[in-house]
């Protein structure tokens, strides 16, 4: 078998793989909604079992749904191992077996943040903690492999400035970066510097685990270490979904390719040096954190977000502005996925600004804006991907029929699920409650509401995907 | 209009606005023909990133100021309260909290007086979070195993404030709470 068709094949599987842990994850999700609006009764331990669950899933599935787009985009421009593919696929597989045992046999509940000391204090089965522990490692050892197999495939082809794109902040340079490629860059340094921090972080936890009392973790130590670690996995899916935007959307829209300018390059490396330490303002009601943290964390998070974002959307804008387009489903989902990226960035900004979150930290304002980025941006970014790869892998488009219908249900679902989230933190109801008090009176009805839109927002997902997964199914029969 | 409610106002405004640009810039490509797309792209673009910038900046530096780590800094306080929160409850006394032998007492506050809580918590990651009696959260810090947050605040209205568990701390976390009044 070709390279190429394996590669197919791998990106098929990957590709089913995601939409069914999706589909469940949200089926999850529904679950919780349902049972704080009291329309139906899960125990606490359930309750927070399924957080569990549904929240490093998602954290999971979009991560990797990030890799192998970029994996397979990238092999457009160098050599790519499938081995390596493979390997991060079979650790994938072996660390969501491990941790949904945790979670659904030995009812381990901690929320996916696992922040320190809580994993200790354990209300579940005893051998749950060191196996959770253990599969966020065979995770991020996969991940973390793959990460730098990628990264060293481009170094062989750029050098290190060149992937950067440093060149294009002066005149006469000869060689051209493409957007795809500094992205994936950025994104994929970002990846490997949180991968090693998780190890840091895996390897202080089993310390103090096996010390049996002698040492214990400094608990803002930890906390620091976990949000390096969480906030930047998340924020670089996202931007890993991006990186196929860049490559794809002029593509699959009939327009010319992007290409590299200086302020594309700016706003990339900004991204590069600022997302790295906006993960502080997961911290910024720590009032012992050093201030200096702090004003750090609200600074990194406006520019790590803001050029990348304006700059993206502003390019997008210029290239659909009065020009003929050709629409498909990929196009509208990456479009409409730019948009609930700056809605939900929106919604991040404002809540990682110290003053507001001083109302706003752990109100339902937290999942609102990032389920908004995710489900209505990054989640999109990579349908939009799935939907071009099932068709670029045997070069036969889906019928165009009703996509502007799929896409409508599709906004009035997500944006309809995440508006309950923001109109429930503004009543200040805090996030993670299994169920809500009495004070809060509007609580029950938002989340039915919540929990209705999702299911608007779930079918339509369903029907998006049924072309895309029967092609990746079929895949599998092709030879050469 | 409260704060919650302008910032809610802030934020649908701004959807709005985003939603509208892209459905416009959608309904005009719509055309068959090449109308040639944007013009003056490059001055458009570049007033663009610069109108962001400078706004970044400006709201950087309105709002830094506001944080709640220099509220009151100058002030010496009417009351101190030791929070020391633990699966799940908040212990609140007037003096320090043996996590040992953890006491709970009354608390009473003065009204239009800065007071000041100083939390801490015994196990696990809690966090602090003071409701109005509207169940609007006013002011919150975090209670962290081996650190003191202090938190100061003035409370204007008298009445009975509840202090509910913001960070997940375990399975009985919704429950967590516990209350005080201002005389």
């Amino acid at each position: 078998m070709n390279n190429i068709l394996k590669l197919k094949k791998i990106t098929s599987a990957w590709i089913l793989a995601i939409l069914l842990l999706f589909v469940l994850a949200i089926s999850f999700g529904i679950t919780m909604r349902f049972n704080q609006a009291n329309d139906i009764k899960l125990s606490p331990v359930t309750f927070y079992s399924l957080m569990t669950t549904h929240g490093v899933t998602m954290v999971g599935i979009w991560v990797v749904a990030g890799m192998m787009a970029v994996n397979y985009l990238l092999s457009r421009y160098v050599k790519v191992s499938n081995g390596l593919n493979l390997f991060a696929m079979a650790l994938t597989v072996i660390g969501v077996v491990m941790l949904w045992l945790t979670t659904f046999v030995g009812h381990y509940h901690t929320g996916w943040t696992f922040l320190y000391p809580l994993p200790f204090y354990t209300a579940w089965e005893k051998w749950a903690t060191p196996v959770f522990l253990l599969s966020l490692g065979v995770l991020g050892i996969g991940w973390f492999v793959w990460s730098v197999g990628m990264l060293w495939q481009i170094l062989k082809r750029y050098s290190l400035p060149q992937a950067f794109a440093w060149q294009h902040f002066k005149k006469g340079h000869t060689v051209e970066t493409p957007p795809f490629i500094l992205i994936t860059t950025v994104t994929l340094v970002g990846v490997i510097a949180c991968l090693l921090t998780a190890v840091l972080l895996l390897i202080l936890y089993f310390a103090e685990y096996f010390s049996k009392g002698t040492f214990t973790n400094d608990a803002l130590l930890m906390k620091n270490l976990t949000y390096f670690f969480g906030h930047t996995i998340i924020n670089e899916a996202l931007y890993l979904g991006v990186a196929t935007l860049y490559e794809l959307l002029p593509e699959v829209s009939g327009r010319p390719k992007f290409k590299m300018t200086w302020y594309v390059a700016v706003a990339w490396n900004c991204t590069l040096l600022f997302v790295l330490t906006a993960f502080f303002h997961h911290l910024y009601m720590d009032f012992a954190q050093p201030q200096s943290f702090q004003i750090i964390g609200q600074v990194a998070s406006y520019f790590a977000s803001l050029p990348s974002a304006s700059v993206t959307a502003f390019s997008v804008i210029v290239l659909i502005y009065k020009n003929p387009v050709k629409w498909s489903l990929t196009n509208l989902l990456f479009v409409v996925g730019v948009a609930g990226w700056l809605i939900g960035g929106i919604g991040a900004v404002i809540d990682a600004t110290i003053s507001n979150n001083f109302v706003l930290h752990n109100t339902l304002w937290v999942p609102a804006h990032f389920h908004t980025y995710n489900a209505m941006g990054n989640v999109l970014f990579s349908l939009a991907f799935f939907n071009w790869a099932a068709k670029d892998f045997q070069g036969i488009a889906s019928p165009l029929r009703y996509d502007k219908t799929k896409i409508f249900w599709l906004m009035v679902g997500g944006f309809g699920f995440v508006l309950m989230f923001y109109i429930g933190g503004a009543y200040s109801i805090p996030r993670r409650y299994a169920e809500y008090p009495n004070e809060f009176t509007n609580a029950k009805l938002l989340a039915s509401a919540g929990a209705w839109f999702a299911i608007i927002y779930l079918w339509a997902i369903i029907v998006i995907l049924f072309n895309i997964v029967m092609k990746c199914i079929k895949m599998f029969s092709v030879s050469e | 209009m409260n704060t919650h409610s302008t910032i809610l106002l802030l934020f649908l405004s701004l959807a709005f606005i985003i939603a509208v640009v892209f459905i416009t810039v959608y309904r005009s490509s719509k055309r068959k023909e090449e109308t040639g797309g944007m013009i003056n792209v490059n001055k458009k673009r570049l007033t663009f990133l610069l109108v962001l910038a400078s706004l970044a900046i400006i709201l950087l530096s309105v709002t830094l100021p506001d944080s709640p780590y220099y509220l009151y800094a100058n002030e010496t306080p009417s009351k101190v309260v030791f929070v020391g929160a633990q699966q799940f409850n908040f212990n609140m006394a007037y003096q320090a909290i043996d996590p040992k032998k953890p006491i709970t007492e009354a608390i009473e506050l003065p009204a239009n007086k800065m007071v000041e809580f100083r939390v801490t918590s015994f196990d696990v990651n809690h966090d602090f979070a003071i409701y109005n009696d509207k169940a609007e959260l006013i002011a919150q810090t975090q209670a962290m195993p081996g650190y003191v947050n202090m938190l100061r605040w003035k409370f204007y209205k008298p009445g009975t404030y509840n202090i509910l568990c913001l960070e997940f701390c375990g399975v009985a976390h919704a429950v967590m709470r516990a209350s005080f009044t201002v005389n």
